[in-house]
């Protein structure tokens, strides 16, 4: 009963990188396929206080699941679905292990079928109810759906959809954590809470872990910086977004919502950035369905116009009209067509006084034209992949720099501003996308060569200056990972970063999980030296 | 009067592949839910919405009239036509339609374009529905019309219109594929490839829902009920099933001509 621990050679090569475009060295590498073998493999490991990154599906873009040495413990193999509960309320609460792939998940519950094999009678009877009850989804909605669920936990994923439904957080009602010494931590939301910022803890093997948390504030936009931590907070919250530093999420709970009957997407074009952000500022009060408000700027519509001409695998992306310059997108969720068709009306009233036209949209109230639409919003990151994946055959050295930031609602115009001027004055050339109804915008960077990278990565620091300055958050839903370890302190200074460590050391005294994310490795290393001190 | 009219045929097929079927008629259950354009004929719909744009460029006056037979639901689906560009549609439903097959629903249609108060220079359909896949209305119809007719249509030019008078049309043939040039009246089906049916638009919808699609029974347009529906149809269906499908694998072994050998023999076998 358990999974072997492989030396890390070349037929391995790929587990040596993930999405974030960066690469990694490890010694060996493990699938468990239970809990029981993460739990053998990390108790094996501790003796030797060899370092392990975790792995999920490597969507990551933060290069959380890139090795710095030691173990790679991958958990893409534990993809069973464990069993089905209903709450007091109702709710479908779901339990799955970390490897399930968000994509399979959304099939099985789109077709009321999931695998059931090994599950108790509790379970079916549930299973049972789930099949007669109206369609269930799952909100989390990251662009890559081939993120699996334990990764997306790991970084507190969000996703379009994360203006209505929030980030991942609040849908984990349950998590099974494997400590660095094999031990474990089984844990239900609402059954252990913080005393003020201390958490005591009782594992599986009945030891009482007490832990100190951090005593910084978190900023009130969305985030994914850093460990969780507020006063007399829910346990289960620390080990959410805490990049594999904590434990292996090794089994989760999450709960189910009851599908919306009715989804339309509308986008919306604008012949400047300034009335994007107006008509985003506008619509917010206005509609009461809106799930999703994303925006795509002038960079990201150049990429896509060019893409449609000059390759045949983007030939059917809908023709863009010459004015359009910038583009709104609104995912409408509504219990029916006729509360859909007034949202739409009230979108184009908003729209047409924010300098917008209403015969310049486009309305997806068809499978087909959603699927269209979907198309066209996943063809903006994957062309600017495909950009630097060609550029980086002349020049290895660069890589994509995109950023995840976010803002409070009052500063959405402070911070486009912020990006359009230094942009402009460093001559970088740039396309930006993602996520404006949360004030979360990903300004990516596409470096010609190594200088245009160095420059980049000076922006993005003096971005994470100003951005903790407007209360915001230098990661809002990719995780910190590696690549933001060092906007961290940025945001909440030296003394919340030992802290921070020093939580860390109380579950992984070694420093052995997850090195290099949240944390330097050299800023861990001295505080080892130190006796975690 | 319009200074060009054109009329797209449009059908509502099943939104998924499981189609159910009557088992005393033999015919397709269509309960309206989850239906959708046939996607041939979004293709159609955008090739006169394209053609419209150009015309509208060339100072012309043009209309677009969207056709189709089907039940009272399929009125929702004309209302989106209209919602992506079209300027009006009309709607036969009425139970003396029901279980017709391609020569009674030619009647209807024919029936129905009389019925409109318009002569039509441009008919257009999709090559065939995903549902039936006979392709046979869009030359009965203009077989019913006495014009001309394309089929598999990819490409429309317009641009010699205004000197001479026709239209372009790149279409598949049995060498591959030629340009004719025809002059209107004329019907034409479409391949998918002549372009993605556009996504209507906020002022769309809203006009869409200001439009009174026409629905129109038999009697209305003065269709003979002999030649309606079932009654009007030739065609029997004896029996409708969903094939059994089998895949097996087999690993053909030895030297190259030892496979060929084998190879030829397992052809053979499927004859």
């Amino acid at each position: 009963m358990s999974a072997t621990i492989k030396p890390f050679t070349d037929e391995f090569e790929e587990y040596g990188r993930d999405e974030s475009r960066t690469s990694g060295e490890a010694s060996s590498i493990s699938f468990p396929s239970t809990e029981d073998e993460v739990r053998a493999i990390l108790k094996k490991l501790h003796a030797e206080r060899v370092p392990v990154t975790v792995q999920g599906a490597r969507t990551g873009l933060a290069a959380g699941a890139v090795p710095h040495g030691g173990h790679i413990l991958n958990t893409s193999r534990m993809n069973r679905y464990l069993g089905l509960r209903r709450d007091e309320q109702g709710q479908f609460l779901l339990r799955v292990e970390p490897g399930v792939v968000l994509s399979e998940l959304r099939k099985q519950l789109g077709k009321k079928v999931l695998p059931v094999a090994g599950w108790d009678q509790a379970s079916l009877k549930a299973y049972d109810e789930f099949q007669e009850a109206p369609e269930q989804f799952f909100p989390t909605d990251p662009t890559e759906a081939s993120a699996c669920l334990g990764g997306m936990a790991a970084c507190n994923a969000s996703g379009a959809r994360s203006y209505a439904y929030g980030p991942m957080r609040p849908y984990i009602t349950g998590l099974h954590v494997a400590l660095v010494d094999g031990d474990l931590l089984e844990l239900q939301r609402g059954e252990a809470f913080a005393q003020g910022r201390h958490l005591s803890l009782v594992t599986a093997a009945d030891r009482t872990l007490e832990l100190d948390l951090p005593g910084y504030t978190m900023p009130k936009t969305k985030n994914a910086s850093g460990y969780f931590v507020a006063d007399e907070m829910d346990a289960i919250d620390l080990f959410i977004g805490a990049c594999g530093t904590l434990g292996v999420i090794t089994e989760l709970e999450i709960a189910l919502q009851a599908a919306p009957a009715v989804v339309w997407g509308v986008s919306c074009f604008f012949d400047s950035e300034d009335k994007a952000v107006s008509f985003t500022d506008s619509v917010r009060p206005v509609l009461s369905h809106a799930a999703a408000i994303e925006y795509f700027d002038a960079g990201a519509l150049d990429i896509l116009r060019r893409q449609r001409e000059q390759s045949t695998a983007f030939a059917s992306l809908p023709a863009l009209d010459k004015e359009a310059k910038v583009c709104v997108y609104v995912e409408l969720d509504c219990d029916d067509e006729a509360q859909a068709t007034e949202e739409l009306y009230h979108l184009g009233w908003v729209l047409e006084f924010a300098g917008g036209r209403d015969d310049a949209t486009w309305v997806a109230r068809t499978e087909v034209d959603r699927e269209c639409q979907r198309f066209f919003r996943h063809a903006v990151p994957e062309s600017v992949n495909m950009l630097i994946d060609e550029r980086r055959r002349t020049d290895p050295t660069i890589t994509k720099l995109g950023s995840d930031m976010s803002v409070p609602n009052a500063r959405l115009a402070d911070v486009v501003a912020l990006y359009r001027r230094t942009l402009a004055e460093s001559g970088l050339e740039s396309a930006a996308w993602g996520h404006i109804g949360n004030n979360h915008l990903h300004v990516n960077i596409l470096p010609r060569d190594a200088q245009d990278y160095r420059r980049g990565g000076e922006l993005f620091a003096q971005w994470a200056s100003e951005v903790t300055a407007m209360g915001g958050a230098v990661s809002a839903e990719h995780g910190v990972g590696k690549i933001k370890a060092g906007f961290l302190e940025t945001m909440y200074g030296h003394e919340a970063m030992v802290e921070s460590a020093r939580l860390k050391f109380q579950l992984d005294p070694a420093g052995q999980l997850g090195r290099g994310n949240l944390f330097s490795e050299k800023f861990l290393d001295e505080l080892v030296q130190k006796g975690g001190a | 009067m319009s200074d060009f009219h054109m009329v797209v045929c449009v059908k509502a097929v099943p939104g998924s592949t499981e189609v159910k079927m009557d088992p005393k008629t033999n015919t397709i259950v269509r309960d309206g839910k989850q239906a959708v354009i046939n996607p041939f004929d979004a293709s159609a719909l955008e090739c006169a919405l394209a053609l419209k744009d150009d015309f509208i460029g060339f100072g012309m006056d043009v209309r677009v009239t969207v056709v189709s037979m089907g039940i009272p639901a399929t009125e929702s689906l004309l209302r989106d036509c209209i919602a992506r560009g079209a300027d009006d549609a009309l709607l036969l439903t009425d139970r003396a339609f029901a279980g017709a097959d391609t020569l009674a629903t030619t009647y209807a249609l024919k029936c129905g374009i009389e019925a409109l108060d318009e002569d039509f220079d441009l008919l257009i359909c999709g090559k065939m529905a995903v549902d039936g896949d006979t392709a046979q209305i869009g030359p009965e119809l203009a077989g019913a019309f006495e014009i001309p007719c394309v089929t598999d249509v990819s490409c429309v030019q317009s641009a010699g219109f205004t000197t001479c008078g026709s239209l372009a049309l790149v279409h598949g043939c049995d060498a591959g594929e030629e340009t004719v040039y025809l002059e209107m009246p004329c019907a034409m089906t479409t391949a998918k490839e002549i372009g993605q049916l556009r996504m209507p638009s906020i002022a769309g919808i809203r006009a869409a829902e200001e439009t009174d699609v026409r629905v129109v029974s038999a009697a209305d347009v003065n269709a003979d009920p002999a030649r309606c529906g079932l009654a009007g149809s030739p065609t029997q269906v004896v029996r409708s099933f969903v094939p059994d499908r089998d895949q097996t694998c087999k690993a053909v072994e030895g030297t190259a001509s030892e496979q060929a050998v084998e190879l030829a023999k397992i052809i053979e076998g499927m004859a």
